[in-house]
């Protein structure tokens, strides 16, 4: 697609421009958070347990307050985005790769390769992410490399099958015919005459699946099966918090709000980048 | 159709089969040695290896997958070590508690998320269609743990209305409130979603013009032709989207304290009860299939086309 047309229509979505902004912001704060954070995030400190916001002692102030060991709120918060989004990212890398390769073979080959693939991908839809995640913890442990192996084979499907239904229909045209009769290897086929063109849903895809690797994430960490303390985690900071709500709901408030913050941003720049890249629309 | 029905209940029975498959590799992959976590600490190695055979772990793996699909067919899905009866019993006496709050939640969802995705659909770039789109847009950002939060926040800490957690069945449906929202929220945010954006892709369709040429009221549009077909997509991601509602309840049962398979599946890791989470991912994996040829067989009846695929 032409750059300027591009350019201008990512200008004129708001949803991308907002989700854009957003993303950017925390993608700063997460590769920064060492810096930024203005206290140690599990330095304990008893005689400041659950104090508001605001709260100034010994000179330092705790704008987010404290939690209940007495650590500063806002250092965690800061400091707990940057395992959230790195596997976000890894594992949404990780997954276009993995299911994309996987779905162009189904698609392009077809026959018992397709088949093969199609159901392998049923069946692990047929396992909720959650309980798959639960039961992967169980039995090698809670680690970022297990994390980011959770979401690979809860969402390459997604992916496999976007890139079949795409290719089953782009390897029929005379394009590809053409290569094939000029006798072009396979692979060279799948990736240079037929991934170029089936960029746009995935890429789509992917956007999207930012977003909903943050939320599996925050719910395995709010059951202690994720990011494992002390490391800070916008789960478990709830998780640890959550018995506090009646008497220090910021406790639980801060990391909620973050959560939603960041995946509203993934979700945003998601939709407008679906916006963007349609080929319906005319500007 | 028939022929249809058959092929996706093969479909059906070669996933159960391979997730049954993947829990047995996954089970002997666990690093702990079953026969140790059922014994006391102060057993024996004598002990030990005398339970080793009792529970068939000396035994080859071929011998072992034999023993456990026969077993499997049986409707014996193993003892679990934590409770110490059968894993069936286990499963089968925590369900209601979550089917429960799943199906209500389920059920709700439909009555509320058509009509208002419809709605926006119809009415799109209005004031009702923003206010829906916004609060799509908003509760699908929101983590199954913040919502709860949200929801003790308002209804237990600020108003007091509902009890904090605990769960007496439907003799107390107070107690049901939140864990149903919390369950439901997201399904909804999808539901209304697909139903806006459904429905305004069919009425620009060139079949929806003519049904006007021919003199039809909006209203009959919209229910007899354009609602038929924006149900499809509707329906397979409501199918799909019921079991991720119950796998779904191990937050929420977590967090309402509610007896159910979730709050099963997290003490059973926690545990180290591998049968019992076995089990589980079995018994999921069916719910998963049954409900999918469910949502199949229904898209097939009323989408002709689709039994051709």
């Amino acid at each position: 697609m032409d750059k300027k047309i591009l350019l201008r229509r990512m200008r004129r979505s708001p949803q991308f421009v907002v989700g854009g902004i957003l993303v950017v912001f925390l993608l700063f704060i997460a590769l920064f958070a060492k810096w930024i954070a203005p206290n140690d995030p599990n330095v304990v400190n008893t005689m400041i347990r659950l104090k508001p916001p605001g709260f100034v002692d010994n000179g330092v102030t705790y704008y987010l307050g404290t939690d209940q060991q007495g650590r500063d709120i806002l250092s965690r918060l800061l400091v707990g985005s940057s395992a959230s989004i790195f596997i976000s990212i890894v594992a949404t890398v990780a997954v276009t790769i993995i299911g994309t390769s996987l779905g162009i073979w189904a698609g392009y080959k077809g026959g018992i390769i397709d088949n093969i693939i199609m159901r392998a991908t049923e069946v692990t839809m047929a396992v909720p992410t959650l309980t798959l995640g639960i039961v992967i913890v169980a039995v090698f442990g809670a680690s970022i490399p297990n994390l980011i192996l959770i979401m690979v084979v809860n969402s390459w499907n997604g992916f496999a099958r976007i890139a079949r239904n795409n290719v089953m229909v782009i390897k029929n045209r005379e394009f590809v015919q053409a290569s094939k009769v000029l006798g072009a290897k396979s692979f060279n086929i799948m990736w240079k005459q037929i991934f170029p063109n089936i960029t746009t849903p995935l890429i789509i895809q992917a956007s999207g699946s930012f977003g909903s690797i943050i939320l599996v994430e925050s719910s395995l960490s709010y059951l202690y099966l994720g990011i494992q303390a002390p490391q800070p985690s916008w789960g478990n900071m709830i998780a640890d918090c959550r018995n506090f709500l009646p008497v220090a709901p910021w406790t639980v408030i801060a990391p909620g709000v973050a959560l939603m913050i960041a995946v509203l941003g993934f979700n945003l720049l998601g939709d407008g980048l679906r916006d963007v890249l349609d080929p319906k629309q005319r500007r | 159709m028939g022929k249809y029905i058959l092929k996706r209940v093969a479909y059906m029975l070669i996933v159960v089969w391979a997730v049954s498959l993947i829990a047995f590799v996954l089970l002997r992959a666990a690093p702990s040695d079953a026969a140790v976590l059922s014994l006391p600490d102060t057993a024996t190695e004598e002990q030990i290896e005398a339970k080793r055979t009792e529970l068939g772990l000396n035994d080859p793996y071929i011998v072992q997958y034999g023993n456990y699909m026969l077993g499997l067919l049986k409707g014996d899905l193993g003892t679990s070590i934590m409770y110490g009866y059968s894993c069936r019993q286990a499963i089968m006496s925590r369900l209601p508690a979550t089917f429960n709050v799943a199906i209500t939640s389920a059920v709700l969802i439909l009555f509320i998320s058509i009509p208002l995705g419809i709605t926006a659909g119809v009415k799109q770039g209005t004031g009702i269609d923003f206010f829906a789109t916004f609060f799509v847009v908003l509760l699908q950002s929101m983590a199954v743990v913040w919502v709860c939060i949200l929801l003790l926040l308002i209804f237990t800490v600020k108003f007091n209305l509902l009890p904090a957690m605990g769960y007496k069945g439907w003799s107390r449906p107070e107690y049901l409130v939140m864990p149903i929202i919390a369950s439901g929220y997201r399904l909804m945010t999808s539901l209304t979603r697909m139903g806006r954006s459904g429905m305004i892709d069919v009425l620009s369709e060139d079949y929806i013009t003519c049904t006007y040429a021919r003199g039809m009221s909006r209203f009959e549009v919209y229910t007899k032709y354009a609602f038929k077909n924006a149900l499809i997509p509707i329906i397979t991601i409501y199918g799909l989207n019921i079991s991720t509602m119950l796998a779904g309840a191990v937050v929420i049962e977590t967090v309402f304290n509610i007896p159910g398979i979730g709050t099963m599946l997290v003490n059973a890791v926690n545990h180290r009860d591998y049968p019992l989470v076995q089990s589980t991912l079995i018994v999921t994996a069916v719910i998963f299939a049954v409900i999918t040829l469910i949502v199949d067989i229904v898209n097939a009846y009323i989408d002709r086309r689709m039994q051709l695929n």
